[in-house]
């Protein structure tokens, strides 16, 4: 690493630092930090209420990644794709009965299609267009994916009642059963894809087209077929983040919005196309999330802010992100 | 060009104003107000085009400037007694010092970081509207003192956008823009024949950040009631985009063909068909971004209608 990297790295990890200690400083100066045993069970029980919602943030963060990495591409219409994968599991769950969690097996390759005909029809075209070719394309898509759904299934904000009920883990941490499970199964998902990127053949080929995509066509990748593979596989993530968020949150047709903001702070954060660096993003800006709706009056709004800010400081302090490579 | 083009198109413009000017009374409540917005949308598509179509750094939050100028305007009415027209002068000055807050240091990203970090911007602007409550009312709105003024407001907004065709034109026709253009192309060999980019750039950004808040400011007294939601719109930035691009962005004459025709096909299908008119919307993004980036004069340029390698 060149000198300017490290301090970037370095300035980096103060301004989170800074980051992180903001909502306690905020709330010991509006009252609402307490010192006592009870506040702190409460401080404990956001944090690792806020890991577990970490673990599902990253899901549809690093479909994200993924594109933006392999081909330069930010789609807007990530969320909605996440929208998107809750209202399938919803569907699957009210008109045929099938369990949340079994109806991935249903939605994942309905998922993969639709990606792999976003990438056939449209992104195709923007993939070394200017920036954007490939936003409009995104955002024009999510747009008629939001009301073609708001059509079918009115505003109506939708819930799917899942494993009521909290886990006491220790004597004052206690966490909803349904974010216990979307936590395992997140970490199950993205462990796969994990070992997928690592290991199979087309998992490094797909890596390295990240890395260089004219160096992985002299090497004789099909370049073409990767991308194809690249959103198919963002769209399936974010389809299966949808289906952990409906378990756990309540969401209509425009929930998307925020979740594609949300991904693009943790992309940022993490370092465009880094896969660990998207998981670990995910955790920190859930993290934050919830120390900052805990302790900051006037909580709910001042949450957006937290990803707005992170996403705009990291940027300018280190656009590669935690983990990604030194870029302008 | 020469002095003749120059004159030939100011006269056109000349002759365009003096039409607007006087259809006003022979047109009903309705049609003035939709002439009013399709010429607010004139303005924010052609200074989106200043940075981004002639510097090629892509805004993706220009409604920040928007906002903050409705906001400004808005509040110095309804809150500290102002007249309206001085207030828009104040829109501007706020504009341009956000300008420079927001575009001195985001102005160092290129490409895909630029838009995101546009994006983050106006989406926080968004959020600290509606979080300062003793400055913008938060979440509430601000309602403006009613006043008879869609004569007035019609034609505060035909001046802007005159003015505005004008300033983009000149900055299109000068050196100013011929090296703004060299930065679009390539920043590094711009920046080696001696062009301070930084500048040039952070010039051209509070240029096109000044025209969409007087423009927010005149909307907001028209409308006569703000709030965040509405006035941070992300598909108001969106729509500047999508004009100058289904005109052709990097040209004067295309955002302003964009937003007319764009505006125009919106508030037909709007009329008509209420529900379905969204996802249309939807999908000709989609089409336009796909099968036409360049384009009408992108198109007209491939057919030789109008000539090459300039900015008409």
């Amino acid at each position: 690493m060149e000198r300017s990297d490290v301090r970037s790295l370095y300035l980096l990890g103060a301004f989170l630092a800074c980051a992180y200690a903001l909502p306690f400083l905020v709330g010991a100066w509006a009252g609402t930090v307490r010192a006592d045993a009870a506040w702190l069970g409460i401080l404990a029980t956001v944090v690792v209420s806020g890991v577990m919602q970490g673990g599902v943030y990253a899901m549809f963060a690093v479909g994200l990644t993924l594109i933006f990495g392999v081909m330069r591409i930010i789609n807007a219409a990530h969320g909605e794709m996440v929208m998107m994968g809750a209202y399938l599991t919803w569907v699957s769950f009210f008109y045929l009965g099938v369990d949340p969690l079994l109806s991935l097996v249903l939605t994942l390759p309905v998922a993969f299609l639709f990606g792999v005909a976003v990438q056939k029809l449209l992104l195709n075209a923007a993939v070394g267009a200017p920036e954007l070719t490939g936003l409009l394309i995104t955002f024009g898509l999510g747009l008629t994916m939001i009301y073609t759904v708001e059509l079918i299934f009115t505003t109506d904000f939708r819930t799917i009642p899942y494993a009521p009920g909290t886990i006491q883990l220790t004597s004052t941490i206690a966490v909803g059963r349904n974010r216990m499970i979307s936590f395992a199964m997140a970490v199950v998902i993205s462990l796969a894809v994990y070992l997928f990127l690592k290991l199979a053949r087309l998992g490094k080929a797909v890596r390295a087209t990240a890395l260089n995509a004219e160096v992985a066509m002299v090497c004789g990748i099909n370049v073409r077929r990767i991308y194809l593979v690249t959103t198919g596989l963002a769209a399936a993530l974010a389809v299966a983040g949808g289906a952990l968020v409906s378990i756990q949150f309540g969401f209509n047709p425009e929930t998307g919005v925020v979740y594609t903001l949300q991904a693009f702070a943790i992309v940022i954060l993490g370092g465009r196309g880094n896969y660990v660096g998207a998981l670990i993003g995910g955790l920190m800006l859930a993290v934050l999330e919830n120390l900052v709706s805990l302790m900051v009056p006037n909580g709910t709004a001042m949450v957006e802010l937290a990803a707005y800010g992170l996403m705009i400081f990291v940027l300018l302090i280190r656009p590669g992100g935690l983990m990604g490579v030194k870029e302008g | 060009m020469t002095w003749r083009e120059h004159l030939r198109n100011l006269a056109l413009l000349g002759a365009c104003g003096i039409a607007l000017g006087i259809l006003p009374p022979a047109l009903s409540v309705y049609l003035r107000s939709f002439v009013l917005f399709t010429m607010m949308y004139v303005v924010l598509a052609l200074s989106w085009n200043i940075i981004s179509g002639f510097t090629g750094y892509t805004s993706f939050g220009h409604v920040a400037f928007y906002g903050i100028g409705a906001y400004a305007c808005a509040i110095l009415v309804a809150d500290y007694g102002w007249f309206w027209i001085p207030a828009l002068g104040v829109c501007a000055a706020v504009a341009a010092l956000v300008g420079v807050a927001i575009g001195y240091p985001v102005l160092r990203l290129k490409g895909p970081y630029f838009a995101i970090a546009m994006l983050g911007a106006a989406e926080g602007t968004r959020v600290v509207a509606t979080v300062w409550d003793s400055l913008t009312h938060g979440g509430l709105g601000i309602s403006l003192p009613s006043a008879e003024t869609s004569m007035e407001t019609y034609y505060a907004m035909l001046a802007l956008m005159l003015l505005t065709i004008v300033v983009a034109y000149a900055v299109g026709h000068s050196r100013f823009g011929v090296r703004l253009n060299a930065i679009r192309e390539d920043e590094g060999a711009a920046e080696a024949l001696g062009i301070n980019a930084t500048l040039y750039k952070l010039a051209a950004f509070v240029l096109s950040a000044v025209f969409p808040a007087v423009a927010g400011g005149i909307q907001a007294y028209k409308v006569l009631y703000i709030d965040p939601p509405s006035v941070f719109f992300v598909q108001i930035t969106i729509a500047m985009a999508l004009m100058s691009m289904l005109g052709g962005k990097g040209t004067v004459i295309g955002p302003i063909l964009g937003a007319v025709l764009l505006y125009t096909a919106q508030e037909l299908t709007w009329v008509n068909f209420p529900t379905a008119h969204l996802i249309a919307y939807g999908l000709f993004i989609v089409l336009v971004a796909r099968f036409m980036p360049r384009g009408l004069m992108g198109f007209a340029i491939d057919r030789s209608w109008v000539r090459k390698g300039m900015v008409h």
